[in-house]
């Protein structure tokens, strides 16, 4: 398209054939695109403005952007402390000892949508609650989000260091080369099935052996059912499947990187340390630009993990589009879920090209 | 800007028109022709049995069937040896049994892409209890292929349940209901009669002997379940619901009465058991695990379904003679409560062969190969007369013994719900496994769901009777 919008230019005839003879070989690979990407994102998009139901033959209706209203629909109110009649002052839960506000169910509006909990937070001595249409969904855009960026942190580090390590030359390099490889060649569903029964809640599980074994917890701990570790566990499957892939594009990024260079400040009297600083990081800033775009792009989406490990209990923005596909059969919603993903992971993109200067004509 | 520009987005518009008009319209027409294919077609008369080979298949002409099968314990084994025994009587029919997702809704998740696409990969699927009002709409009715001289036989209440606006959309394959497992040498070793009556019983019992095999047996728990999110947690929330007096949650008069005083107990009651009978990874468990725990001897008493208890008696099994099994304890009501389940067959009106796959369910689903099941698998068979077989009684001594359990089963609202069951079921066992992770107390939880169901279903509330 950038070369339609420059200024009008005069061409030969020879290049208006040209032109044209381009334009037809490309159509039918534009056309293929058409029908692989384009169309079905376009069903998506439409079905988002539907009240579509999935595997039905229920007639559809266009209902505008109410998909959308009951997935971001956020209400904040405040809730006013319940007031202990024989004290005059607030109520103390005898329980837990926490001072007693009204409950959010009966403080949340319920027409025309339910509000639900999603959570309570204190500003200037008053305490609020936040309610959403659809917490689940809220939720699972924030668990998504720090799944992103931990993730992609650590395997970048990770990868990095294995990078480096097989970079230099030992014997074995080729074998480690290709065993380094291994968990990323293993599909997801497969090896989060051994995770999972790693991360067993019972002594059967590895992780709770090795936990009792060196006498830290009872060797009962439900790794995948307690909120505080699910995405941890989360984190550290996918951060052992995606390292060696990070590895390989750095790798590869790492040879191209001329050994003068090294020799010459070797020469000069620079520390490893100064040679990885002044030479290899900024050498190495398109790979990782590359390598940084793929993964946080794809750890945006995803699905197998949070599908195989936690199922229903916790949500990814994608495990819950499906969810609502096929448990609710809510196409229009589901639909929905997908293009806020889109215009999420699209925001990503363009902060990413804008700030790491990709070069664009 | 160019001409040749505003031409180029132009005919790109059509393009995409066009491609949306013309996609869209055409798998209608397919998928209208294919109803109106199989009415047409003569519908044969079958047999229950393997005796008669039928000609429906065009007179030696090779089909090809596909069955979705289930695969927990030995369902898959079992399925393919029946197959096989029909593919020997029919030597043109080929019938291919394929195995789906042990979790219920992630099978109906992979049942529900064969339908949208309206796909005729598939003929036959094996449906849940829950399933028959919510996938109607894509099946046949089997008595257009003759089950209706065969529904006699089986129990009229699951008949009664696969029947919707008159059509037999599923014929019933084996029947389940929750029941009580235990450990008849551990009960004699710690000085108890017999197996517990009341819920309250159970957990002291289960304490008690919880305590002493610790000595021993670090990995030792008194009682295993299903408690992970999933059906199967409505399943044993329901029983301890019901059998509290808490009613079914939406009773069959469309009235929601889950939010009350009794079904909150029940449900707390059960949370108490995580961390101390029941170890805390069990909400996070299925039948499998649960199985796999008991199976290995680290359980006192287990609920499951009975499909445990031929493979609890396996050569490989560490309980092997020391078990039996039990109605599940009451609460306040005094009657025990079990959760109806059980499987049926059904095929789709995609298919390309529904009266071959008709055929095949039928033969699947006889009497005979219902013995085999029996025997082999404990599976409980749809067939009224097989409860008194000498050698179905004689393998599974139980099921004759327990057979009441399996007629006075307590069933899940499906029917009252559908086609909202999937979401009625989510929210209630997401309230319960809220309970049973500490995240909120039961009354919180129930009033929550209360106003949720009202939501799904738009039903009135009331007090169970």
């Amino acid at each position: 398209m950038t070369r339609i919008r420059k200024k009008k230019r005069h061409m030969s005839k020879t290049a208006k054939r040209e032109e044209r003879l381009a334009f037809t070989m490309l159509l039918p690979a534009f056309l293929i695109i058409l029908i692989i990407a384009i169309y079905p994102l376009f069903t998506v998009f439409r079905d988002s403005l539907t009240d579509k139901v999935f595997a039905s033959n229920d007639p559809v209706h266009f209902v505008g952007l109410s998909n959308y209203a009951e997935l971001l629909s956020i209400n904040i109110k405040e809730l006013p402390p319940v007031i202990d009649q024989a004290t005059g002052q607030q109520a103390i839960d005898p329980n837990t000892g926490q001072p007693l506000y009204q409950r959010p169910i009966d403080v949340l509006p319920r027409e025309p949508r339910r509000y639900r909990e999603l959570s309570q937070f204190s500003l200037f001595g008053k305490h609020y609650v936040i309610g959403a249409t659809e917490p689940d969904f809220i939720n699972s855009v924030k668990d998504t989000l720090i799944f992103t960026v931990v993730s992609v942190f650590l395997e970048v580090l990770l990868g990095l260091g294995v990078a480096l390590v097989v970079n230099s030359g030992f014997r074995g390099r080729g074998l480690m080369r290709a065993t380094m490889l291994v968990p990323w060649a293993i599909i997801t569903v497969v090896s989060a099935r051994i995770w999972q029964g790693m991360l067993g809640p019972t002594r059967a599980g590895l992780f709770n052996v090795i936990l009792y074994g060196l006498g830290l917890g009872d060797g009962q701990t439900a790794f995948l059912r307690e909120a505080s570790l699910q995405l941890p566990a989360i984190i550290a499957v996918d951060v052992w499947k995606t390292t060696p892939f990070m590895a390989l594009l750095l790798l590869a990024g790492l040879q191209t990187i001329p050994t003068d260079l090294y020799e010459a400040a070797e020469v000069d009297g620079a520390g490893k340390l100064r040679q990885f600083i002044s030479i290899t990081f900024p050498l190495l800033t398109p790979a990782l630009t590359v390598a940084l775009i793929f993964r946080t792009l794809d750890a945006l989406r995803v699905f197998d993990v949070f599908q195989v490990l936690l199922s229903r209990t916790r949500y990814s923005m994608a495990s819950f589009a499906q969810d609502q596909l096929i448990q609710y059969q809510a196409s229009g919603l589901s639909s929905a879920a997908s293009v806020v993903i889109f215009v999420l992971i699209l925001i990503f993109a363009v902060i990413y090209i804008r700030a790491l200067g990709v070069e664009t004509e | 800007m160019k001409k040749g520009n505003t031409w180029f987005l132009v005919s790109l518009m059509i393009i995409v028109a066009t491609l949306t008009v013309a996609c869209g319209s055409s798998t209608e027409a397919t998928s209208t022709a294919k109803p109106t294919e199989a009415a047409a077609q003569n519908p044969t008369e079958t047999a229950s049995g393997a005796q008669t080979p039928t000609e429906t298949a065009a007179g030696g002409e090779a089909v090809t069937v596909r069955l979705l099968s289930g695969a927990v314990g030995q369902e898959l084994e079992l399925t393919k040896a029946s197959a096989q025994r029909y593919m020997d009587a029919h030597p043109n029919v080929t019938v291919e049994v394929f195995d789906t997702p042990d979790a219920v809704q992630d099978r109906l998740g992979v049942y529900l892409q064969y339908f949208e696409t309206k796909s005729s990969d598939a003929d036959l699927y094996q449906i849940d209890v829950i399933w028959p009002g919510d996938l109607a709409e894509h099946l046949i009715d089997l008595n257009q292929y003759g089950a209706d001289k065969v529904a006699a036989e089986h129990f009229p209440a699951i008949i009664q349940n696969n029947t919707v606006d008159g059509k037999l959309v599923g014929i019933p394959w084996f029947t389940d209901a929750g029941l009580l497992y235990y450990r008849t040498d551990l009960l004699e070793k710690y000085g108890f009669s017999g197996p517990p009556t009341t819920w309250d019983e159970l957990a002291s019992m289960a304490q008690t002997i919880q305590d002493g095999e610790r000595a021993d047996n670090p990995d030792f728990w008194g009682f295993v379940w299903q408690g992970n999110a999933y059906e199967g947690l409505t399943c044993d929330a329901l029983e301890w619901v019901d059998s509290n007096g808490g009613g079914t949650i939406i009773n069959t008069d469309k009235v929601i009465t889950i939010n009350n005083d009794k079904a909150a107990a029940a449900i707390d009651a059960a949370g108490k058991w995580v961390g101390t009978i029941s170890p805390p990874g069990v909400t996070g468990f299925q039948e499998e695990d649960a199985r796999n725990m008991w199976q290995a001897g680290n359980a006192a008493f287990m609920r499951n379904w009975p499909y445990a208890y031929s493979l609890s008696q396996g050569s490989d099994s560490a309980v092997k003679d020391k078990f039996d099994v039990t109605p599940l304890p009451a609460g306040d009501s005094g009657h025990g409560a079990a959760t109806l389940g059980g499987w049926q067959l059904a095929v789709s009106k995609y298919s390309n062969h529904p009266d071959v796959a008709a055929d095949v369910a039928l033969f699947l689903t006889s009497r005979d190969e219902q013995k085999i099941r029996a025997i082999k698998g404990s599976m409980n068979p749809t067939i009224m007369d097989l409860y008194k077989d000498p050698d179905v009684c004689a393998a599974s001594p139980f099921m004759c013994k327990l057979e009441d359990v399996f007629t006075s089963a307590v069933a899940r609202p499906s029917t009252a719900t559908a086609p909202h069951y999937n979401e009625v079921s989510t929210a209630f066992f997401q309230a319960v496994h809220s309970v049973l992770t500490g995240d909120k107390d039961a009354q919180s939880a129930l009033e929550a769901l209360e106003l949720d169901l009202q939501d799904i279903t738009g039903f009135q509330t009331g007090q169970p009777q």
